[in-house]
């Protein structure tokens, strides 16, 4: 058993067959200690399944989860010094919040004082105070996302495991629960190990994100790293938008829009093209451009004092694009 | 039918229909009755291709239980009247199933007949048009429970007595006397049995007539209050030991079977079959005498197939037919011709059949009314409604 | 096309008026529930106030309140009436206890591809006629029948006919009732509960008491209706198991052939006994899961 080096969780060699579709097709991966991990994937990528793993609701099979240094790969959920927060929230329908929240605290046995102290404490760090007697039924979405977060926080767990936590929320509730779990995941410094299919929400909250694609993991990596040098064409398209060109790649918003003719500059590379489509997305505009020497790229402006009838305007017409040659990625061909 | 509000619709769709049957008669105080007036039929038309019967188990034989036990295919052949028979385990059953309507005719006991015939289910029957009733021991016709004031109600079937079975493997030494099953210290607790109906309450009264001279029973089915309590007493000290009651005679076959009844009443019949399935049984008359049935065939008054009834009551009581039936049941026909038509030919003289003076020794069915049938006038007597109410307490 | 357009035109006017479609769609049912269910039961009240010819057993129409009166003063009635509730109470429970771990496995354990053919096997006994059944636990029960023959070698014998006879039969006979709205209750219990329970510390036991229990009560409220009106209703089997015991259907039966307002008086008592039942259940919000 390999000692508590800082690491919160480690998989090696990680395998899990449902029949005769592999899930989770050999999988290495390290958390450290305070973390805050993304495992971003599509679905059927297998990054839910080995978050399950993880939390013991799934037995690999093949490979080891140690948490902690601590081998948990047989152990049930209830031997393992972790907590969960489901996609769905699974709320106990039946117990009131405050139940709810202490129902872990009362199976360890905490006094019924302390426990309901730290109850209301949990209530009060999701911004819920009042609502100890409320039902899950009795909730909004956003409001039963912050108790099962509250529920799982209360046990104090070694690492907490977000499945799709935001996944049901709309877009405005969404982004604001970003920032408010990133503050919290701060202030109580768990390790967060993080399951989701958006792109932009695994950029804005992680330290670090594993990206996951047919059951393997295809980079882990910041989220600059990841979105400024993708490792593989797949890192690439998903996120982010791609420009795949002769075996390199530009972010579309790195590109700029010139007239024909415009004067060279040093250290850029250029192309030039007609306009495909122009998609004006409110304060941007995405523009696809049909290259002369063959291809597609797409160019991201801001719009700065340009309105819709302007930009749509440009459909059809000959446009130079160029880019400082710094922002060029290679993509090597993922086997 | 078995959800309680199923049955209990059920019941409420039955009160519905006996709402708007017919009024009853008039009971006068002297205990004789004016039934409804009804008219016999002058004359017989043809068969209407259909009879529906409620009969006792195994007086309608279609061969369907002993292939070569049947009377009912010949009868359909030669009148082209099907038969539909519907068993009924006690007289009570019977009448309540008269009262649907459903059926055309009726074998029943004398402790259905009259109560029949004063509510105007059973009609008049004009035995001019049943030629067999030449052939009925006279002894049988015009009955105080098959005629009123000289008008038969039904053509007469036959006649016999409930008996005592036993197993005799079981039971040792073999029975004589009622008394095996109504002593209190019964060495076959909980495997004795006993019929399932308030008429049964006659059995222990006339055990108490043999037994209990001080309580003056003459008749088992004119008790006064005192004697009726002593019988329903004698009961409840039986029930003891009882370990199932019957009604559904191929339930004492299967308990008699199994050796979960081992003594009891029963009807020759249900010996005879027991004997059939290599029961080691054996049923006897014990020495107090018993109780016992004369079974008339009846006719609904709104009968919808009359004609094919007239048919089957004819054929039914012909000497060939009523020789098979009594044969098969274990009862003394009531045509007397049927006597040398028997299989057994001693069978009648077994059965004493026409022999009134053995037959003083069955005390046969009738229904108690509170004016006593035994001829009392300075006491009332306890009706069968009170006997029925008294069953439900008996069974506790 | 007229007729085509005719129809176009009541189909429009019909979707104008939704409460117009809503009377259509449910005057047959709602006849029906109100002559033939609630007619027959208003009837049968009606006709516990009436009165018998003692002779013939014909319903006179006078108004009386004999029968409830011996209902409640004659010691027989309460007796049979209290036994048949115990009956019915011993028989849910029995359900109760049995059908639990048989739906936790069919519903929550069973491989998910396997778990419609284990309903349907479970429903299997529904498929034999009651009398067939109940004959079979006739010669089960029997003296030297199959059931002495396998406890012979514990030293047991089989209850052989009477009270305990018949609430296991009754028992057998339900429990597919039971079972199937307790399948159903955990089959929609979010299998997300259970880990999320395990998650949070507890063992299996310690799950199923706090979580699955608790939520698959209302299921099994819901069955016992079942279980409960049933066995209060069931005159049957007491008389192929009973011996010489009689409950509360059983005299519901023997006095409709003779004294049927004495009857439906005794029909009230089960009638009220389900009705208090069902308020007690509503209470517990199991009426949602029927």
């Amino acid at each position: 058993m390999a000692a508590d080096d800082g690491t919160a969780v480690r998989l090696t060699g990680l395998r899990k067959a449902f029949g005769a579709t592999e899930a989770v097709a050999g999988v290495d991966l390290e958390v450290r200690d305070g973390e805050f991990f993304a495992m971003l994937g599509p679905s059927g990528s297998g990054k839910t399944t080995v978050l399950r793993i993880i939390a013991g609701f799934e037995e690999p099979t093949a490979g080891t989860v140690e948490l902690a240094g601590r081998e948990v790969t047989r152990l049930a959920p209830f031997e393992r010094d972790v907590n969960t927060v489901f996609q769905d929230y699974a709320l106990f329908p039946h117990m009131t919040v405050e139940q709810n929240i202490a129902y872990g605290l009362k199976i360890r046995k905490v006094p019924k004082a302390e426990r309901r102290e730290r109850a209301h404490a949990a209530l009060s760090s999701v911004r819920l105070d009042g609502y100890e007697r409320r039902r899950p039924a009795q909730l909004s979405g956003g409001q039963r996302q912050r108790v099962a977060l509250a529920r799982a926080l209360v046990n104090r767990p070694r690492v907490l495991l977000l499945d799709e936590p935001l996944g049901a929320l709309d877009l405005k509730l969404r982004e604001e629960m970003q920032v408010e779990l990133k503050q919290l995941q701060r202030s109580v410094g768990i390790t967060f190990v993080f399951v989701t299919h958006d792109q932009q929400e695994a950029l804005t909250m992680s330290d670090r994100i594993a990206v996951f694609n047919h059951g393997r993991i295809e980079q882990v990596g910041t989220p600059a790293e990841i979105y400024e040098r993708p490792a593989t064409p797949f890192v690439a398209g998903f996120v982010g938008t791609s420009n795949l060109t002769n075996g390199f790649s530009v972010r579309p918003e790195k590109i700029r829009i010139l007239a024909e003719g415009s004067p060279a500059e040093s250290e850029h590379d250029e192309a030039a093209g007609t306009v495909a489509e122009v998609v004006y997305l409110g304060e941007s505009t995405r523009f696809i451009v049909d290259l002369d020497s063959g291809g597609r790229l797409t160019a991201l402006r801001q719009n700065l004092d340009a309105d819709a009838t302007e930009v749509a305007a440009y459909r059809g017409r000959r446009v130079l694009l160029r880019w400082h040659r710094r922002h060029n990625f290679a993509v090597v061909q993922s086997t | 039918m078995r959800s309680a509000l199923k049955s209990l619709v059920a019941i409420g769709v039955l009160a519905l229909a006996t709402a708007c049957s017919s009024t009853p008669a008039k009971t006068a105080p002297d205990g004789s009755f004016t039934p409804p007036k009804l008219t016999a039929q002058q004359s017989l038309g043809a068969g209407e291709g259909q009879v529906n019967l409620i009969a006792w188990a195994g007086y309608v034989e279609n061969g369907s239980d002993d292939p070569k036990v049947d009377w009912v295919t010949p009868f359909q052949k030669q009148t082209g009247c099907q038969v539909n028979v519907k068993v009924a385990g006690t007289s009570d059953e019977m009448v309540n199933l008269m009262k649907s309507g459903q059926y055309d005719a009726v074998s029943a006991s004398g402790d259905a007949s009259l109560r029949l015939i004063a509510s105007g289910d059973a009609a008049p029957v004009n035995t001019d048009l049943v030629p067999s009733y030449q052939d009925i021991f006279p002894s049988l016709k015009l009955q105080k429970w098959n005629s009123v004031n000289g008008v038969a109600y039904g053509i007469p079937h036959g006649y016999g007595a409930n008996l005592l079975m036993y197993r005799t493997d079981k039971v040792s030494p073999a029975p004589t006397s009622w008394g095996a099953v109504f002593q209190p210290d019964s060495p076959y607790k909980s495997h004795i049995t006993a019929y399932d109906s308030p008429i049964y309450i006659a059995d222990a009264a006339l055990y108490l007539a043999k037994t209990k001279p001080e309580l003056g029973i003459t008749n088992p089915y004119a008790l006064d209050q005192r004697q009726f309590d002593a019988a329903v007493a004698l009961l409840k000290q039986q029930r003891a030991n009882v370990g199932e009651y019957w009604s559904d005679y191929l339930k004492e076959v299967s308990a008699f079977k199994s050796g979960d009844s081992v003594l009891g009443t029963t009807w020759q019949v249900i010996a005879n079959t027991a004997q059939g399935e290599q029961i080691p049984v054996k049923a006897v008359l014990p020495d107090e005498g018993a109780t016992g049935w004369s079974d008339t065939w009846m006719l609904y008054s709104k009968a919808a197939h009359p004609n094919c009834a007239y048919k089957w009551m004819d054929w039914i009581t012909s000497a060939k037919t009523n020789a098979q039936v009594a044969e098969y049941f274990g009862e003394a026909p009531a045509n007397q011709k049927a006597c040398d038509n028997t299989s057994d030919k001693n069978f009648c003289a077994e059965y004493h059949a026409g022999d009134a003076a053995y037959y003083q020794k069955i005390a046969f069915w009738t229904t108690p009314i509170p004016q006593c049938v035994d001829g009392r006038r300075n006491v009332k007597c306890v009706p069968y409604a009170d006997w029925v109410q008294a069953w439900t307490a008996i069974k506790g | 096309m007229t007729t085509d357009s005719a129809g176009r035109r009541l189909a429009g006017a019909l979707h104008r008026r939704p409460r117009l479609r809503l009377g259509l769609l449910l005057a047959a049912p709602l006849t029906w529930l109100l002559v033939a269910y609630l007619g027959s039961l208003a009837v049968l009240f009606l006709s516990a106030f009436w009165t018998t010819d003692p002779f013939t057993s014909d319903v006179v129409r006078s108004w009386t309140t004999d029968n409830f009166r011996t209902l409640l003063s004659a010691p027989v009635y309460r007796t049979v009436a209290l036994r048949s509730l115990g009956v019915a109470a011993a028989v849910t429970v029995i359900d109760a206890v049995v059908a639990l771990p048989i739906a936790c496995y069919t519903a929550l354990v069973a491989k998910p591809s396997r778990r419609p053919l284990l309903v349907v096997a479970l429903l299997t006994p529904l498929w034999a006629s009651y009398l067939v059944k109940a004959y079979a636990w006739r010669i089960i029960l029997a003296n030297g029948g199959p059931l002495d023959w396998a406890l012979g070698p514990l030293g047991l014998h089989s209850p052989g006919y009477g009270l305990t006879a018949v609430i296991l039969v009754l028992a057998y006979l339900w429990l597919p009732y039971m079972i199937l709205p307790i399948h159903a209750g955990l089959e929609q219990l979010p299998a997300n509960l259970l880990d999320a329970s395990a998650d949070l510390g507890a063992r299996t036991w310690r799950t199923v008491r706090s979580v699955v229990l608790p939520m698959v009560l209302p299921s099994v409220a819901a069955g016992s209706v079942f279980t409960f009106s049933l066995s209060l209703g069931d005159y049957l089997a007491v008389q192929i198991v009973g011996g010489r015991s009689q409950l509360i259907g059983n005299l519901i039966y023997a006095n409709v052939t003779l004294n049927l307002p004495l009857a439906a008086a005794l029909g009230t008592v089960p009638v009220v006994a389900i009705l208090l039942y069902l308020l007690a259940v509503r209470r517990s919000g199991a009426l949602r899961s029927l």
